[in-house]
């Protein structure tokens, strides 16, 4: 049995490379895989945490957030063809029209 | 099926399958529009079933076999009683002051007494009849193809709501039914809405008819009030039940307290009542009620719609009869009297001057209805003012029972046999009408084929399309197939509506394409090939060179005007014959149909002037709509049907098809046979002790007919034996005697006609010849101006709506844009204002935004992180 601490700082380690990556990318999809691995970076959090108390409470967030996860990318990728449709590109710097 | 606990539930079967009278023409509806619209164009169901005529027809059979099994059973002696409930559904009740909830449950059942009996057979006969007619009428005129269907289902939907309306046991079923009424109405007024004057008109009769609506509602809800609180809960009976409102002892307790508020609510339930049967004020709807086709008006006029006003004041009958409100309602009862006699004159007066035959029988009907009112009246007011009950309200024996009760039962007869013979007669005239305009009309079809109703005019935007393309050089060929879009070798509408829009021709919206459509379609397939549009298109340029004065000649003739008829007698003889009796009938022409009711009529309102002395204006009223009567009926068959033929189409028409003879040829007996059901007692309509011996077979028929002439023509009672050859005199001879003068005349040589109009064209030629006035300085005085604009009803309306309404439209405009507008375009402005000067402290990158998010969650995280520790 693994000490839930390291699956603990595994998911801590993940959250903050998905972090970096989210704000150093340029690409959209790449910024919405980031966006992704931090929450299966919190999930991971919440199973350790299922775990560590011995209470299911943690698996059926994880469930959820899956679920939502799953949903969220559709929207997303469909924001990206929109938005590809518009501006011929899926980098973020391009897509800066709320500031002029 | 859970009985709620209703009185007295009567073991009858014929009781038990008294909902289906109107369940099954209520099911029919769905399955009609439904399969009208699978089918639609289907030869199947377009021949074979008549686009669902034929399946209208068994179920309204069904129907008038179910009423008349509940008819005899009723006369047979099972007499009045209810069914249990149908629950619709439950729901608990608060009271206020109760501090239980009480459960109530809201269900239909059906309520038979003398008045529902009646009402039920004209209205389930006449609807199978008109059902019969509307087959030979509707199916055969091409304007009507591929859209019968919805004729048919909103036919068997106005059937049962009628049907419903007089089965109902409480005023708030009742109300439903009236409502659903209302509703068919305007539908199938507005049957050719794509006429303007059809939407028109079914726009007028709804909102006219709504203006009482609103006032039933409001005596409905009174009503409610005032039973309430006497209602007894375990009984699960609502407060406008009939079990409850004709409860003689409720009635006693609400008479005892709320007499007046009785008066008013039954005052204002009236008001709905005059709505619905047209009459003054509320009667401009009828008229314009014209412009849906013919079996329609028949419908409307004989067998339902107006017949409900009458039914609703007939239903009061129990609040007028309490001994326990002796007196208190006379004034409502005189007010009753005095609409239907200021309607019986003012709308005869407007039918001396109508062109339009379907017109005259439409203020016939008003006027008629007025008679029935002014009836009723009389009866109510007899049914209050006299102590009629065996007991009096000090519980002593009545000296004057006998009598008095007699009298009541006799007068309220008289009104509802007229409400018979009425309906049977107009039921009849507007069929034999139909049967005319719809021969008329083909007759003109055939003589001027070149004129036919269905290309009226070429449209404005085909003229326009031939136009561009001789001006842009292109061929019809080369266009069409520019057009095409898809190759089928057919344009369907979207892709002349697109190529119309290319050529910058017109842009029209999917109604306006359906019409040029039609004018293009020859072979009616929908599309459009190239010899289609070749031809039209040629066809309309050529128009448009020579000047179109054929179609001037077509907007002239007009088929139900009277002044392209005449001398018709000889060419549709049975539909004349058929027109002769409804017209003598409605004349109240000694032996025949209306004149054993509209006698009773007048002499029950007399009976009661000599009482009141106010009552002399309706009386007054009555009679002299007599004479009235006489003279526009027989203006109206005269100038149908005798004299030579006006027009030549008129002399060209051929008797009609079987499906249209039928119902007519059933319906001249009906009005024949008025005097056999008046021997059987019929008059009278209420079996009680002294005249049930008639329905018990105790009395002899023939002992019937003796006492029924004996009462009309040799009246013990010298008043009334002056008073009915005066009404004869005035009805029979001088009116119809004006008439014969004026009008008609002999038919052309060699014309033959069936035997019985011999004497009538004698007489007429007689008259003619000899008296023959003048009548061109009437025609052209102010006052019959004034009748062929309707008295100008129409017109101030008009204009007290214009002032009114459009007064406050304009105010409420404003309000709408200045305030509520006003106020969200307020709250838009700011918020832009204010997010164009938060737009500039961003940045525009989203990779700021995520690196924001996550320090403000960081700094969240710290700053509870601080609180915490």
């Amino acid at each position: 049995m693994i000490d839930p601490a390291w699956v603990s700082g595994l998911s801590a380690l993940l959250f903050v490379i998905g972090l970096a990556g989210a704000f150093t990318r340029k690409n959209a999809i790449i910024v919405l895989m980031c966006i992704e691995l931090m929450l299966n970076a919190a999930n991971m959090q919440f199973a350790a945490a299922a775990v560590h108390h011995g209470d299911t409470t943690g698996w059926v967030y994880t469930i959820f957030a899956i679920a939502i996860a799953a949903s969220e990318v559709a929207i997303g990728l469909a924001i990206f063809l929109a938005m590809y449709g518009q501006h011929e590109s899926i980098t973020l710097d391009d897509v800066n029209g709320l500031k002029n | 099926m859970a009985g709620s606990g209703s009185t007295e539930v009567v073991e009858s079967t014929a009781l038990e399958y008294a909902p289906y009278i109107l369940l099954l023409p209520m099911l029919a509806f769905p399955v009609i529009l439904f399969l009208g619209k699978m089918f639609n164009g289907n030869k199947t169901w377009k021949d074979g079933l008549k686009e669902g005529g034929l399946i209208a027809l068994p179920v309204m059979a069904g129907s008038l076999v179910l009423s008349l099994w509940l008819v005899t059973d009723f006369i047979g002696g099972s007499g009045a009683g209810e069914t249990e409930k149908w629950t619709w559904f439950t729901s608990g009740m608060w009271d206020s002051g109760q501090v239980t909830v009480r459960e109530i449950s809201l269900g239909f059942g059906v309520y038979i007494d003398h008045v529902t009996v009646m009402l039920l057979f004209i209205a389930s006969f006449l609807c199978l009849l008109i059902n019969t007619f509307a087959i030979g009428y509707m199916n055969t005129d091409p304007i009507n193809d591929n859209r019968n269907h919805r004729f048919y289902a909103e036919f068997v939907l106005f059937c049962s709501g009628m049907l419903g309306m007089v089965l109902a046991d409480s005023f708030l079923w009742l109300f439903i039914f009236w409502e659903l009424m209302g509703l068919c109405s305007y539908l199938l007024i507005g049957f050719y809405y794509e006429r303007p004057s059809a939407a028109y008109a079914a726009k007028k009769a709804f909102l006219t008819t709504r203006v009482g609506d609103v006032f039933l509602m409001v005596g409905l809800a009174m009503l409610w009030t005032l039973f309430h609180p006497h209602v007894d809960p375990a009984s699960g009976l609502g407060a406008l039940d009939y079990a409850v409102v004709f409860d003689s002892e409720i009635i006693d307790k609400v008479a005892a307290s709320n007499s007046g508020t009785l008066a008013w609510a039954l005052g204002l339930m009236f008001i709905g009542a005059v709505g619905k049967s047209a009459q003054f004020p509320l009667h401009v709807w009828l008229p314009d009620a014209m412009e849906g086709p013919t079996p329609v008006s028949a419908l409307i006029h004989a067998a339902t719609m107006v017949n409900a006003g009458l039914y609703l004041v007939a239903r009061m009958f129990p609040f007028f009869g309490a001994e326990s409100m002796h007196g208190e309602l006379a004034d409502l009862a005189f007010i009753i009297a005095a609409i239907g006699g200021t309607t019986a004159v003012m709308a005869a007066a407007i039918a001396f001057v109508q062109h339009d035959l379907k017109k005259v029988l439409a203020y016939s009907t008003m006027s008629q209805l007025a008679y029935i009112f002014t009836g009723l009246g009389a009866a109510l007011y007899l049914a209050n003012t006299l102590h009629w009950h065996e007991y009096l309200a000090d519980g002593t024996k009545n000296p004057d029972y006998y009598v008095n009760h007699g009298i009541v039962i006799v007068a309220f007869g008289a009104a509802l046999f007229h409400l018979f013979n009425h309906a049977m007669a107009k039921g009849m005239l507007f069929m034999a009408s139909g049967a005319v305009i719809h021969e008329v009309h083909h007759a003109h079809h055939h003589l001027h084929p070149h004129d036919d109703d269905h290309h009226e005019e070429s449209p404005e935007e085909l003229l326009m399309l031939a136009n561009y393309l001789s001006d842009t050089g292109q061929s019809v060929f080369g266009f069409f197939n520019s057009i095409d879009l898809d190759q089928s070798g057919e344009i369907d509408t979207y892709e002349f509506q697109t190529a119309l829009k290319n050529a910058e021709i017109a842009d029209l919206p999917p109604w306006e394409m359906q019409r040029l459509m039609k004018a293009l379609d020859m072979d009616g397939n929908g599309k459009i090939n190239v010899p289609e549009l070749e031809l039209t298109l040629g066809r309309v340029h050529l128009a448009s060179l020579s000047g179109d004065d054929h179609d001037d000649h077509h907007d002239e003739f007009d088929a139900q005007s009277m002044e392209n008829m005449g001398g018709l007698a000889s060419k549709m003889p049975l539909t004349a014959t058929a027109m002769l009796m409804g017209s003598l009938s409605i004349m109240g022409f000694p032996l025949i149909g209306g004149f054993w009711s509209k006698e009773g009529i007048i002499a029950n309102t007399w009976r009661v002037a000599l009482d009141d002395p106010r009552f002399f204006y309706p009386a007054m009223c009555v009679l002299l709509g007599a004479a009235m009567t006489g003279f526009y009926m027989s203006r109206m068959w005269l100038k149908t049907f005798a004299g030579s033929p006006k027009t030549d189409v008129a002399a060209h028409v051929h008797p009609t098809n079987t499906w249209i003879k039928t119902p007519l040829f059933i319906l001249t007996f009906m009005s024949l046979g008025a005097i056999v059901l008046a021997s059987m007692g019929f008059t009278h309509w209420a079996p009680d002790e002294y005249y049930k011996p008639f329905f018990d077979g105790k009395k002899s028929f023939l002992e019937g007919f003796v006492y029924e002439m004996e009462h009309a023509f040799a009246n013990s009672d010298s008043f009334f034996f002056v008073l009915t050859y005066v009404a004869i005199l005035l009805g029979a001879i001088v009116g119809p005697g004006l008439a014969l003068s004026l009008y008609g005349g002999k038919l052309d040589e060699g014309e033959k006609v069936l035997p019985w109009f011999g004497p009538v064209f004698a007489i007429n030629h007689f008259v003619k010849s000899r008296y023959h006035w003048d009548n061109t300085s009437f025609g052209q005085s102010g006052f019959a101006t004034a009748l062929e604009n309707r008295l100008y009803f129409d017109h101030y309306y008009d204009m007290a709506m214009l002032k009114i309404v459009a007064a406050f439209s304009f105010k409420a405009a404003e309000a709408d844009s200045s305030v509520i507008d006003g106020t969200v375009k307020t709250i838009e402005r700011t918020s832009q204002q204010l997010s164009t000067k938060l737009r500039s402290l961003t940045t525009g990158s989203a990779r700021d935004y995520i690196l924001m998010a996550a320090l403000g969650t960081l700094g969240l995280f710290a700053l509870i992180w601080g609180v915490v520790a």
